[in-house]
């Protein structure tokens, strides 16, 4: 047989193999053990209470607020916004195409940080990408967005700057009383929320 | 695993000693199937010769198939590979004067590189008339800026603005490929020319 013809064959072949598979085989594979252990021992998997302060406030539209606690610790209070997955349910498939995704930020929440990191632990070892757990939970996030404590009057401009934003955050959501900082009505500095790096996609051309 | 250097397997610089070794494969391969001589790249515009269009046809067939592939094996993350984004003006002006370019020069810049290497003096020109391009390009950014970056479109992907599967898409692509290559050599018969 003419040898143009094999090629046209076997491309053609090949072609409709991948044409019949469906395509979400080609998802991204499950974290085995070690990896899972280092991912958990690098912490980044933590976002600052500051951090989800800003996107609060800022109202970011790509980011979620997750309370996996029980229902009725979440009715009693909860963080503005978020949606209540509790732990025994975080399976169910009605929550997969929360996890489940590349668009959003989801950030799990529980009282301290066990729970919500068991969550993310779980769904790590999914192979879901783009869930984060809120550092030191709700009682961190107490003591440092809504009853923030003023620093001493020799602390460096970035403390109070950070004392400011958190005041700030803690009125915008619902927390302790206004008292300004270190005497005057000057508008300080917005401390520098560190964004996420993101990963870079592998840079390419002809 | 894939893409190695994104996910740290080989260092940055190890990926461009692959990458040199790669551009020299490519740069034997287009002079080996004549790649080089200018002619070769004008017969595709006049039906002479078509096997700039076969070679760069199956270049692209083979890959798309050896990416989706690696990735059904688990071997690879589409998502991590980089596309260019799309923006819609500049593409069209872009495709407009390097396809102009191409019939007039007959060389598409690699093509050029790899013949100025074999001492053509039609493609130093052409690379000498590629860089004042550059020049004119970096120069005058400020006059073409908001063109360039206007009708800003993401990366968006053929498959998915037709609603089909990125196995399907590649499928029909094979499809058209090996008809487009049907009607090359059929244009070669019929439009044939004794010596180039």
């Amino acid at each position: 047989m003419n040898s143009r013809v094999i090629f046209s064959l076997v491309f053609v072949g090949l072609g409709l193999i991948i044409a019949a598979t469906p395509s979400n085989t080609t998802k991204a594979y499950k974290l085995t053990a070690e990896e899972l252990l280092e991912e958990a021992y690098s912490r980044n998997q933590y976002i600052s209470p500051d951090e989800v302060a800003d996107l609060l406030i800022n109202k970011d539209p790509a980011f979620l607020l997750i309370d996996v606690r029980d229902q009725d610790e979440y009715e009693k209070y909860s963080l503005p916004n978020s949606i209540n997955i509790p732990l025994t349910n975080l399976l169910a498939e009605e929550w997969e195409a929360y996890l489940d995704q590349d668009i959003r930020l989801n950030v799990f929440y529980s009282n301290g940080s066990l729970k919500a990191n068991e969550a993310w632990m779980i769904t790590r070892q999914l192979g879901y990408e783009n869930n984060y757990v809120l550092e030191g939970g709700l009682n961190y996030w107490a003591e440092t967005i809504m009853n923030p404590e003023k620093p001493s009057s020799t602390s460096p401009n970035e403390e109070f700057a950070k004392y400011d934003f958190r005041k700030g955050a803690s009125m915008a959501l619902g927390g302790g009383a206004l008292v300004g900082s270190a005497g005057g009505n000057k508008p300080s500095a917005k401390p520098k929320i560190a964004s996420r790096p993101k990963k870079k996609r592998a840079a390419g051309g002809c | 695993m894939g893409p190695l250097v994104i996910n740290e397997i080989i260092s940055a610089n190890t990926n461009l000693l692959i990458a040199f070794l790669i551009g020299i494969g490519f740069g034997f391969v287009l002079e080996s199937s004549g790649f080089s001589s200018s002619r070769k790249l004008a017969g595709v515009f006049y039906g002479y010769d078509t096997v700039v269009l076969k070679v760069f046809f199956t270049a692209a067939i083979t890959a798309m198939i050896g990416l989706l592939f690696m990735s059904l094996f688990g071997w690879i993350d589409l998502d991590l590979i980089y596309i260019n984004p799309t923006y819609v003006p500049s593409a069209i002006a872009g495709g407009a004067i390097m396809g102009a370019g191409f019939i007039f020069g007959g060389f598409c810049p690699g093509t050029s590189f790899c013949s100025a290497a074999i001492g053509k003096i039609d493609a130093i020109v052409f690379i000498g008339g590629l860089f004042i391009g550059i020049l004119i390009f970096a120069e005058g950014y400020s006059l073409w800026e908001g063109f360039y970056k206007a009708g800003f479109k993401g990366i968006p992907k053929l498959s998915e603005s037709l609603g089909l599967t990125d196995g399907l898409l590649a499928f029909g692509v094979i499809i058209a490929a090996i008809g487009m290559f049907y009607v090359g050599e059929w244009a070669e018969k019929k439009f044939p020319r004794e010596e180039y």
